[in-house]
């Protein structure tokens, strides 16, 4: 695309305390994020356990245009592949997902792909006979995407050959992803329980800034913890006792004190999370059967070490959100600047009780549904901001909570609860990767 | 059952959807029974509310949280003028449950205002009702939408 912004304008617009308005105006600009942001990093695709058998897909796009399709073959290795065909340019699958029995089979001309992208057959190719056509050069195939990778099971793609290894992407922030997992007896984790998928009217950017804004629960959700509090106090004690919603609704109207004890942890590439020693799901009731099993496959000390790392949102910029102690995900799909959309998946532990997949079910119900209680008044929030940010007032929004007390340890930058050092982390990342400073 | 049964029932449900169109949530829950129930599937011939991700999945105690939220001066969602228009129709009597609670279904078509903006929902309704010496009451509604599975925007009142 056309660069009519140069790397310097890019850069004076992101600085170390304050970023420019036009991060969430400016088409341009987030053509240029879809370019350099999520054609770079490495993009949340979907868990192999979306796709557990041979020919299953699922498709999605990774950057706001570019489809493509996540795909298990016969050997049982997942592809994530472009969904195009290699002909005319046609999607091969238009369904979010289903299974490819035996071939792709594009609906235009017929031309058929293997599992894995390569061209399997064209119809009536003797006229191509003799033409210079090779059906064997591999630019006539489906296109791998440039590099993927699985990390216990979540598949990442990325559009750029140059990308670091997954892992050394992740950092330390990989903790968290470890942490979901080995919350499974079995040290697995699989989706269940379908998809919920929510439009939002206003940047991407908003979501990711508030999923470790500590300073606004207690200011949003200020309602539905009342409402929830208030009654549940109403009710008779035994009543009372066995409402989950008593756990999951009143820990975000949680003090600024809590949530300052929660901390939150930086890492390069923009990934951030708060919480760790404790977080606003850390008192949640350990169901006994789920305990039981914990301790048989890992021993008292493991267990209570597992559960006693409990962070509330981790961020891997810029696609995904996970939930460790709630075991649900929740994945970004930019569509324009003033649009995007959510979608919330939620994870069986495997070898634990069906009550702990219900749990996370009924916490995406009640928190992340467009329909919940607390999703949207944090939209309302954000489209407040979306459209107050047009104002002429002012071309600047700051992030200077605890701005000069972040501290620096080798692989990671850790502050007080309620610090903005998320909003720099990730904005220190974006002006890397929108000028050039993250290796392309 | 009579036609003035079904007359009885139609009335019923246009009692149901004008209470939602106004919206008057305290009286709207009045119509459920104490175990009550009301459903919104996220997938087409959703097997149940409780192993799959719902919209909505409420029973009489979260109705009672989201009305008091819904009336909160807090609640920043809730500002924005809320209006609905329901349209019923086809509806049916479609026997009984093994409770023996009637089974009514309906299409529903709902006009929604707001955030200065007109939206549509469509779908189809399942009622479980029980009659009561004052008149009928609900036991459950199932809201099927015809795009359960779409990425919605905010939903902040009951179809």
């Amino acid at each position: 695309m056309k660069n009519t912004i140069s790397n310097e304008e890019l850069a004076g617009l992101v600085e170390p305390a304050r970023l420019h308005k036009r991060l969430y105006l400016d088409p341009d600009i987030f053509e240029l994020e879809m370019e350099r942001i999520w054609g770079q990093a490495w993009i949340f695709i979907g868990h192999e356990s979306q796709v557990p058998a041979t020919g299953d897909f699922f498709s999605t796009n990774i950057t706001h245009k570019i489809p493509v399709v996540m795909i298990r073959d016969k050997e049982g290795q997942v592809h994530v592949l472009h969904n195009r065909c290699g002909h005319k340019g046609a999607k091969l699958v238009e369904s979010r997902d289903g299974n490819v029995r035996g071939a792709f089979r594009c609906p235009y001309h017929g031309w058929s792909f293997r599992h894995d992208g390569t061209l399997l057959k064209i119809p009536n190719e003797k006229g191509y006979e003799g033409t210079g056509f090779d059906p064997s050069d591999s630019c006539n195939n489906m296109q791998p995407v440039a590099q993927v990778e699985s990390y216990r099971g979540f598949v990442f793609a990325t559009l750029s050959s140059t990308a670091p290894d997954l892992k050394t992407w992740l950092g330390g922030a990989v903790d968290c992803l470890d942490n979901l997992c080995d919350r499974a007896p079995e040290g697995e984790v699989e989706v269940a329980g379908g998809v919920l998928r929510y439009e939002h009217e206003c940047n991407w950017k908003f979501i990711l800034e508030n999923l470790n804004d500590t300073m606004h629960p207690m200011v949003v959700h200020q309602s539905v913890v009342q409402a929830a509090e208030d009654y549940i106090a109403s009710l008779p004690a035994s009543a009372a006792k066995q409402r989950s919603e008593a756990e999951i609704i009143p820990p975000f109207g949680s003090s600024y004190e809590k949530f300052e004890d929660s901390g939150i942890t930086g890492f390069p590439y923009g990934h951030h999370y708060d919480g760790g020693k404790t977080s606003i799901h850390a008192d949640y009731t350990v169901l006994p059967a789920y305990h039981e099993a914990m301790v048989k496959a890992y021993g008292e000390e493991r267990t209570r070490e597992i559960y006693s790392f409990n962070t509330h949102n981790t961020l891997y910029y810029p696609s995904l959100t996970i939930k460790t102690a709630v075991q649900n995900i929740r994945v970004v799909r930019p569509i324009a600047v003033d649009r995007f959309v959510v979608e919330t998946w939620s994870f069986r532990l495997k070898g634990a009780p069906e009550e702990m997949l219900q749990r996370t079910l009924l916490y995406s119900r009640l928190i992340n549904s467009s329909a919940g209680m607390v999703g949207p008044d944090d939209l309302e929030v954000y489209r407040r901001a979306q459209e107050g940010l047009q104002s002429s007032a002012s071309d600047w929004v700051e992030f200077h909570r605890q701005y000069g007390r972040d501290q620096q340890l080798p692989d990671r930058v850790i502050g007080g609860g309620t610090s903005d050092l998320d909003m720099r982390t990730q904005y220190k990342a974006w002006r890397e990767y929108m000028t050039g400073e993250i290796a392309q | 059952m009579t036609d003035l049964d079904i007359k009885a029932i139609e009335q019923f449900l246009y009692r149901e959807a004008s209470l939602l169109d106004q919206p008057d949530l305290d009286a709207w829950m009045q119509l459920f029974t104490e175990d009550g129930t009301y459903w919104m599937p996220a997938m087409e011939n959703q097997p149940d509310p409780l192993n799959h991700i719902s919209h909505i999945y409420d029973d009489r105690v979260m109705m009672e949280i989201r009305r008091r939220n819904f009336v909160h001066p807090r609640a920043a969602s809730k500002e924005p003028a809320i209006r609905c228009s329901h349209l019923l129709g086809n509806i049916q009597a479609q026997g009984n449950t093994a409770d023996g609670d009637l089974i009514v279904t309906s299409n529903f078509h709902v006009i929604l205002w707001y955030r200065e903006e007109q939206r549509c929902y469509a779908g189809t309704c399942e009622h479980h009702l029980v009659t009561a010496p004052s008149g009928f009451l609900i036991r459950h509604k199932r809201v099927n939408l015809i795009n359960p599975d779409a990425a919605h925007k905010s939903l902040i009142i009951y179809l």
